[in-house]
């Protein structure tokens, strides 16, 4: 499948021009009401931080990632961050926390 | 059918307003009747998934229970199926979006069974039969709509299973053991609706068992085998589903606490041979609590596990539903006047 998400996002809005009137169907599809956000491009320092999401063998594979990347002179943060459960939401406090750091989050790795 | 109400479904179908299967298209004349039934008002937020910025009002809910086809006598139980369904215990979210491919798996019990039709013998677990295939197709829809941040995030699930288009499972009026509900605290003359997220059921076949030990071994075996999900988190836990042929024997050497406690014991496995094979992470999480040499259950705890009473008489296949690991609650509630 080539589509982007954009392109899978359902309609806002249908309407029907039945045979006596034309109405509107009614959406079935709560959507977000986001606050504003800030997103940065590009991390302000150097530095990694690795987030073990939980999921099996993620903390081998992270820890293989920062031993290579320390190797090639990269700033590594020597805790690898523990998401309490692996199919749940980050805890706000840890993601409030994460928002405030200089470099680089890598999470999501694992089997 | 008028070409109008063709060229509707069509725009719902190419406008992502469906779970892949036409729909009636939500009119406003029925989602109102609809939400009568139900006893909402069109904008009252009836959920909420906080951490997505997702509000879900009355008439997202209604207008999903039109599409799915269900009647609106449906009403009181669609009401509480929704609102198990957004208790933000459940993780709507995450069975949407899991690489586990998860359904939201309703379990129907007490007089509602009897009173909405619901089918609870022949096929219990995929009746052809309104009540059961619109229902469950209704929950499907929810997780579907409601799970995806109104469409921006992508589901993951790795091969799913045929219940994330419908998945409805009624259980006998009449049980041999206390109704189905009774094992999440609610009593035992009430109408309830359950939901677990879970995967599609393993059959468990014996028609040659001469006692309820050996009928229960079988489900013992298929709980234990080595693609079972539950191996290393065991979060998660079984719905065992057991027929009237095979509750025939059961039923006369075991409650129901002593069939928990039995398959709580049976359903083993060497650890070091989950490890061999690759069932075990190589650096496990403490959570997983992975003791090598010793013999290692899917559960972490025998109440991880219930039973529910459906299917017809004249065949010996009973089934085990695995539990999504990702949903740690069932969610059990009354449904008041049915």
């Amino acid at each position: 499948m080539s589509q982007t998400i954009s392109d899978q996002i359902p309609a806002r809005r249908l309407t029907s021009c039945g045979d006596r009137s034309c109405e509107w169907l009614v959406d079935p599809i709560p959507r977000p009401a986001p606050a504003a956000i800030t997103i940065t491009l590009q991390p302000r320092q150097p530095r990694v931080t690795f987030i073990d999401h939980g999921k099996p063998n993620s903390a081998i594979i992270l820890g293989h990632a920062g031993e290579i990347l320390r190797a090639r002179g990269v700033e590594v943060a020597d805790q690898i961050l523990l998401k309490p459960d692996a199919s749940q939401r980050m805890p706000a406090a840890m993601l409030q926390a994460l928002a405030g750091e200089p470099g680089l989050v890598l999470c999501g790795v694992s089997d | 059918m008028t070409d109008s109400l063709v060229a509707d479904i069509e725009n719902c179908l190419e406008n992502g307003w469906s779970d892949g299967l036409p729909v009636i298209p939500p009119y406003a004349g029925l989602v109102d009747a609809m939400l009568a039934a139900m006893g909402w008002t069109a904008t009252e937020i009836v959920g909420e998934i906080s951490d997505q910025q997702i509000r879900v009002r009355a008439e997202h809910v209604a207008a999903t229970a039109v599409m799915a086809g269900c009647k609106t006598a449906y009403g009181p139980l669609l009401r509480e199926l929704a609102l198990a369904a957004l208790d933000p215990r459940f993780n709507l979210s995450g069975t949407e979006v899991t690489t586990g491919g998860a359904s939201v798996t309703v379990f129907v019990s007490g007089p509602v069974v009897e009173t909405l039709g619901f089918e609870h013998e022949a096929n219990a677990l995929g009746a052809n039969n309104r009540a059961n295939a619109t229902v469950g197709r209704y929950a499907q829809m929810l997780r579907h709509f409601c799970g995806r941040g109104g469409g921006v995030l992508k589901c993951h699930g790795t091969i799913g299973h045929p219940g994330r288009l419908s998945f409805c499972v009624a259980e006998h009026p009449s049980t041999v053991w206390a109704p189905f509900h009774t094992q999440f605290g609610l009593p035992a003359e009430s109408s309830a609706v359950t939901l677990m997220a879970t995967e599609g059921p393993n059959s468990c076949n014996n028609h040659y068992a001469a006692t309820g030990g050996a009928v229960l071994d079988t489900i013992a075996d298929c709980m234990a085998h080595f693609g079972q999900t539950n191996w290393y988190y065991r979060s998660g836990g079984f719905v065992v589903v057991l027929p009237p042929d095979h509750m025939d024997l059961v039923r006369q050497e075991f409650s129901r606490d002593q069939a928990r406690a039995y398959l709580h014991e049976k359903a083993r496995r060497p650890t070091d041979d989950l490890i061999r094979v690759g069932r075990i992470a190589h650096a496990p999480l403490p959570y997983a609590e992975v003791e090598p040499g010793r013999p290692r259950s899917p559960l972490k705890s025998p109440e991880q596990l219930s039973f529910i009473e459906c299917g017809a008489a004249g065949g010996r296949f009973s089934a085990v539903i695995p539990r999504w690991v990702g949903s740690l609650h069932a969610i059990c509630r009354t449904i008041p006047n049915l």
